[in-house]
């Protein structure tokens, strides 16, 4: 058992080596790197790695040449908008995903689950920026009831806190809804199918014929067991979700750390873009760590491997 | 054969994907245009370009049909070298005791590190093309197929008519190839499918933010091109240039979805799981 978190936990620290490394390795290998016209007075590389990595413990990025500030200064900037999309998709997609696909299970066959099933089997055939650049046509532009790109409205000066919190919603709105809706086909499916498994089980008819209410066994007895393989894959989906960002914040020019990778791609600022690859691959891995600790506390089977 | 014949959402995704597939396989003798040849831009439809032109006055329908080409040659042959290298190590680790130790660990490291943010920046530092971006997912998309394989195989040694072969004498390679590899080929399209639907879906999204081949667009890079255009939900440009595109996107990815839901079904007839993670 106690191997068994070891070799997890050495796992993530040569990962993150490796995304450092990848992350220092990269401009020096390419061809036509932003690095090749260099001359032959930089110091050897081992030197400049030693370097990098000093500076990286320092917080210190490099500059952001189309910001034109420290690339640390301009995540920082940008992270409070990306884990504000991103943490209110997830917290919605989750419970709603989970929900609907306990509903969908109980309601087996009938109209309401083929309905939910079909429509979430469609919208995950929807790559985000697709959705997003739909919603921006229909509710953005023809109904004109939400806002078309941005976090905020530029210029105005709010006299109340309340007025403030309403203008970041009305913005965060649809690309929240269209994370929302892009990601919650795998957490609804995967609550199905675990629903539908655990109500065939003889303890469900059990308590059926004790004469429990049906809402009852289905929240107390079992949905209770159908979350353990939906925990294992919340990571999973999480994660897809946090790059699902990249694309939807592109397409709303929402301005968190999503919308800082295409425009470090369009403004060929690879400092930047290097920065904000960090932040999300640290965003996943910390994500995934999260999930494996939780899923051990609720699963002691897991720890006897 | 006969229970994939009787899977109608099945037979319905084989059908689209193969619709494709030969607009990919005849794209020069269905496309009105060269994909590069230039006429007045942004022309709305009309009898000569059927969906319009694009900013630089590229025939739109002629981009789409080789766009479909672009798009699935990039999932295709990524999907088969990805599965492909997953074979080989599934096969290798679960036959061989031996190895299994530093393979798995190595798998467990692709399965946790970040797939997509890193495959956008490694694709970022290098010249943009479709020989590229096969190369990339081909490098970070074969570690679940290994995982998959090996567990199969592991299964599979120790079966009496595997052991009995070993006892009459037959080499390592010929009891993998002719008496393991034959029961891991159902597991193997599926697979193929799944690993296809992410690829198909990850390409289109590095193509938007600007990471595709300018020389050779897939649909996605026409969503690029699209998005990029000043008025395009402005006027009705998006009509013919947006949503054919992305509408050519969400097909063949339910295309992917479909059948993967019926060789599942087939595969594994207790276990309905979700087809799609």
């Amino acid at each position: 058992m106690q191997t068994n978190v070891i070799t997890k936990i050495v796992g993530y620290i040569i990962i993150i080596f490796i995304i450092i490394s990848l992350n220092f390795f990269l401009p020096r290998m390419m061809p036509a790197g932003p690095l090749s016209g260099l001359t032959s007075s930089t110091p050897p590389v081992l030197e400049q790695y030693i370097t990098y990595m000093v500076d990286l413990m320092h917080g210190d990025l490099g500059w952001s040449s189309s910001k034109n500030a420290p690339v640390w200064d301009v995540l920082i900037r940008s992270m409070k908008w990306t884990l504000l999309l991103v943490g209110s998709s997830t917290a919605i997609y989750i419970s709603l995903g989970i929900l609907l696909g306990a509903v969908s299970a109980w309601k087996k066959g009938k109209k309401t689950d083929v309905g939910l099933l079909v429509l979430f089997i469609v919208l995950a055939a929807f790559p985000p920026f697709f959705l997003g650049m739909l919603f921006i046509i229909y509710f953005g532009w023809r109904l004109d009831l939400f806002p078309r790109f941005g976090a905020q409205t530029l210029y105005i000066d709010y006299s109340t806190a309340f007025g403030t919190i309403l203008d970041i919603l009305h913005h965060l709105f649809l690309p929240a809804l269209t994370l929302t809706l892009t990601s919650i086909g795998v957490i609804y499916l995967l609550t199905r199918n675990s629903m539908l498994s655990v109500l065939d089980q003889e303890y469900i008819q059990t308590a059926r014929a004790k004469g429990l209410g049906e809402w009852y066994i289905i929240r107390r007895h079992a949905l209770k067991n159908a979350m353990l393989p939906i925990i294992t894959l919340v990571a999973l989906i999480a994660g897809l979700a946090i790059t699902g960002t990249i694309f939807v914040e592109t397409v709303f020019a929402y301005p968190g750390v999503g919308l800082l990778v295409s425009d470090a791609i369009a403004a060929h600022d690879y400092p930047l873009l290097q920065g904000a690859f960090l932040f999300f691959a640290f965003a996943i891995l910390a994500v995934n760590f999260t999930a494996d600790r939780v899923y051990e506390l609720l699963d002691p089977r897991v720890k006897e491997d | 054969m006969k229970q994939y014949k009787n899977n109608k959402l099945g037979l319905v995704g084989l059908g689209l994907l193969i619709f494709f597939l030969l607009i990919a396989v005849f794209a020069p003798y269905i496309a009105p245009y060269d994909p590069h040849q230039r006429f007045d831009s942004t022309e709305h439809p009309n009898s000569e370009h059927l969906l319009g032109t694009n900013h630089v006055g590229q025939d739109i329908l002629s981009e789409l049909i080789y766009g479909t080409r672009v798009s699935l040659f990039i999932t295709l042959f990524a999907s088969i070298a990805a599965v492909g290298i997953g074979i080989f190590i599934g096969l290798v680790v679960g036959y061989f005791k031996r190895f299994d130790f530093y393979l798995m660990r190595l798998t467990d490291l692709f399965l946790t590190i970040p797939k997509l943010p890193v495959i956008i920046i490694i694709a970022a530092f290098m010249l943009p093309s479709v020989w590229n971006l096969v190369f990339v997912f081909a490098i970070f998309e074969w570690a679940i197929t290994a995982r998959i394989i090996r567990a199969e195989v592991l299964t599979l040694r120790h079966r009496n008519y595997v052991e009995a072969t070993r006892l009459f004498g037959a080499k390592d390679s010929h009891i993998l190839a002719w008496h393991i590899f034959p029961y891991v080929v159902p597991l193997v399209f599926v697979q193929l499918v799944l690993v296809s639907r992410y690829i198909i879906l990850a390409e289109s999204g590095l193509s938007f933010i600007g990471l595709g081949d300018p020389t050779a667009k897939s649909w996605g890079m026409m969503l690029h091109d699209a998005f990029a255009y000043p008025t395009i939900f402005i006027s009705d440009l998006w009509m013919w240039w947006m949503l054919p595109a992305g509408l050519c996107i969400v097909l063949t990815i339910l295309a992917f979805t479909f059948i993967g839901y019926a060789l599942e079904e087939i595969v594994n007839p207790s276990l309905k799981k979700s087809p799609w993670i």
